[in-house]
């Protein structure tokens, strides 16, 4: 997988250095990666994300 | 719900994403009816309302006129009828939402089917909406929900039985609309339209076939999905909710296996320890599914019924959409919780999702018309079962039943009965052209059925919503908002293939659609990319409305609007901050296409209507008014939805709410 740098506010790096062993991540990286991914997941797959809306109308049969 | 297990509920709660989020409601029912009754003197009546959603007053006369609804017919000799008007738009969830509130959607806050965030720019169905959990706790490759994520009911404002819970009365509402999840308190409820499935839809069907050269993959609101046979033995998987437990949100899923009779049509399922054995052509009733999400300890409840649709040469078994088993239900289906327990032990198991009616089947090909009568009129025969078993136990207060057989078989094959509709069928089975005289006089059994439990203190209402109008042609209004300066592009030969507003350049756009009858000001300040000053809002808004009146069908050269309303003066009330800027109102035979709700352009802007959601309601409300009886004299002239709240109110001797602005339909005005 390739990997890219990104830039972070120092005190957002130092909460997420704190906290990912307690949130039972093996990693900062994975910590914040995860975090992203979830807030990814709300816009393209969450219960209200575009997806989820249409399907809900798709079901209504408003849309097809 | 095993006793050495974690509580399954407590974690299923706990998680917003399992299924169609599962509300952390705490509701009352151990002090049910524990208050001290206080003295009235109207504490005694009964009030039955019975809510058929699309009735429409023109059929209801035609079918009366046929001598095919005698006990309709013998109502409106001794009591009181008037259509009602219903809400702009009229739309079921914004319809329902002012009968419940007694007022205009300013105040309730439900104005579309499809609400927007303007922050974020992202669509939501406006009467709820799910929260996910703020905190959780990795285990593994599992992720626990430490802090509750919830789903909360948008509909603001008050509503009817709220002073009646005050005062002890009991209150009964039977797949009430807009009331997803149900509202805590005394009243007993079961949820109704707003009610998903148990993938978060509002109803996701399987079908399961072997024909190679069937269109596989997900349809939105159906999946269709290949099977191979080894031996005439299939091995089926079918998907339940994504698994919030686990990290990576995979889809829990139950492998189900079929054989089938080589020389006969004939299948055998088994499934989780149970055999069925079905004939091509056979419904089986509710079948419990469970989907495990943790091992051992959490899984959830959901039930399906398997139809054969084809045995040999191809087998073809639909599965139903995965409803909520009320016998185990998993997200707030009623109140008190236990209660879609103790209505399905004494009923059986029965349809929990919103809208029961397969209609995308229908409009995907997946049912002909007379599978899918079949399946609509099961769903009535269900919905009639637990009507008895209510009204036979109803005693006092306030009965309010809702009936969706006859708005979703009119959308569906009220072609079937008009030569003149573009899609009928002059060689469709009798019982196909008939569907919907079939579903008003199930109406008409109801009606007597209620009127024999009635005394001198009762007072009965029946209303619908809105009634109908044939959909024949679609109006693609976002690409006419392009092409009269409204919405701008930043490619004019890309912006047809637009998924969802994906050309739109925002800086230049004065105005988008969103929803089924809005527009929206894409005004600075308040949109995610707001260019419009708000002192040009008006001018914008006035300029939309001038243009679209004169929007004209250039097949028929008629006019497509009967009209458009600027939503700050047709509106009033604490919620008409969220409200969209323009409501459109259709004229007959026309509303928004499918592809314009969303963000899609399509090159055409005016096309023929080919689904087979071929009638519609979402137009103007006085091209689709509801009907309104009632037992006692209906004194206002053009009776409304709003007005039925004080209405009811006042049977029981209560005022109307300070935020009503409907009136008592009993008072001259």
């Amino acid at each position: 997988m390739a990997v890219k740098k990104i830039k972070i506010q120092k005190e957002l790096l130092d909460k997420a250095n704190k906290y990912y062993q307690t949130a039972g991540y093996s990693s900062v990286e994975e910590f914040i990666s995860h975090i992203l991914e979830k807030e990814f997941n709300k816009i393209e797959d969450g219960d209200d994300s575009l997806d989820a809306v249409k399907k809900r109308l798709q079901g209504l049969g408003y849309i097809s | 719900m095993s006793d050495n297990k974690i509580n399954r509920r407590e974690f299923l709660t706990r998680s917003a994403k399992a299924a169609a989020g599962l509300a952390a409601a705490s509701h009352l029912g151990n002090t049910l009816f524990a208050a001290p009754m206080i003295k009235n003197s109207k504490i005694d009546e009964k009030v039955f309302i019975l809510g058929i959603d699309g009735m429409d007053p023109g059929l209801l006369h035609h079918f009366i006129q046929k001598g095919m609804l005698p006990n309709f017919k013998k109502f409106l000799r001794n009591n009181s009828y008037s259509p009602l008007r219903t809400t702009l738009p009229p739309q079921s969830p914004v319809a329902w939402a002012s009968f419940i509130s007694g007022a205009n959607p300013g105040v309730h806050g439900i104005y579309d089917f499809v609400h927007r965030d303007p922050a974020q720019f992202l669509p939501f169905l406006s009467t709820s909406r799910t929260y996910s959990p703020e905190k959780n706790i990795n285990l593994g490759s599992w992720s626990i929900p430490l802090k509750s994520g919830k789903v909360e009911l948008l509909r603001k404002g008050p509503t009817f039985w709220s002073e009646l819970e005050k005062h002890d009365i009991p209150v009964l509402l039977y797949k009430l609309p807009a009331n997803f999840p149900v509202t805590e308190g005394k009243a007993k409820q079961i949820s109704g339209l707003g009610t998903p499935d148990l993938l978060g839809t509002y109803g996701t069907f399987t079908l399961f076939t072997e024909n190679k050269n069937e269109n596989l993959g997900n349809l939105g609101g159906g999946r269709i999905v290949q099977v191979q046979s080894y031996d005439h033995k299939f091995q089926c998987t079918l998907e339940g909710p994504s698994n919030p437990l686990n990290k990576k949100e995979e889809t829990s899923h139950t492998i189900f296996k079929i054989s089938r009779d080589p020389w006969n049509d004939t299948i055998k399922i088994d499934i989780q320890g149970k055999e069925l054995i079905l004939k091509k052509g056979e419904w089986t009733k509710w079948i419990p599914v469970e989907f495990t999400l943790l091992p051992v300890f959490a899984s959830v409840h959901g039930m399906v019924r398997f139809y054969v649709q084809k045995v040999h040469p191809f087998l073809r078994l639909y599965v139903s959409p995965i409803n909520v088993d009320p016998l185990h239900p998993d997200s707030p289906l009623s109140n008190p919780d236990d209660y879609s327990q103790k209505i399905s032990k004494k009923i059986d198991r029965f349809y929990t999702q919103g809208f029961p009616e397969d209609t995308k089947a229908l409009s995907y090909g997946i049912f002909s018309d007379e599978e899918f009568l079949v399946q609509s009129k099961s769903v009535l025969n269900e919905r009639l079962q637990a009507f008895d078993y209510q009204l036979n136990h109803f005693n006092k207060g306030l009965f309010f039943f809702y009936f969706s057989s006859v708005d979703q078989n009119s959308h569906m094959l009220l072609r079937t009965m008009n030569p003149s509709h573009p899609l009928y069928d002059p060689n469709a089975p009798p019982q196909v052209k008939n569907a919907i005289a079939y579903f008003y006089q199930a109406m008409d059994t109801v009606l007597a059925q209620t009127v024999s439990k009635m005394d001198n203190r009762s007072t009965l209402f029946v209303l619908s919503d809105h009634g109908f109008s044939p959909f024949t042609r679609e109006f693609n209004i976002s690409t006419w908002m392009v092409e009269n300066g409204f919405t701008a592009v930043t490619d004019k030969n890309q912006y047809h293939k637009s998924i969802f507003y994906d050309y739109v350049d925002w800086k230049k756009t004065k105005a988008y659609v969103m929803g089924l009858n809005s527009i929206y000001i894409n005004l600075y300040g308040r949109e995610m990319h707001g260019s419009v000053l708000p002192d040009e809002r008006d001018r914008i808004v006035a300029e939309i409305i001038h243009k679209l009146k004169e929007v004209r069908d250039p097949k028929t050269g008629k006019k497509v609007l009967v009209g458009a309303y600027d939503a700050q003066k047709i509106y009033s009330g604490p919620q008409l901050k969220i409200a969209p800027d323009v409501i459109i109102g259709y004229d007959q035979g026309y509303r928004i296409s499918d592809y314009s709700v969303l963000g899609q352009f399509p090159h055409e802007i005016i096309g023929d209507r080919t689904d087979k959601w071929s009638s519609d309601h979402c137009m103007h409300p006085n091209i689709v008014p509801g009907v309104l009886l009632c037992s006692r004299e209906i004194k206002k002239q053009s009776p409304a939805l709003w007005d039925l709240a004080p209405s009811i109110l006042e049977r029981f001797g209560f005022s109307a709410h300070p935020l009503m602005d409907g009136k008592s339909i009993f008072k001259k005005m």
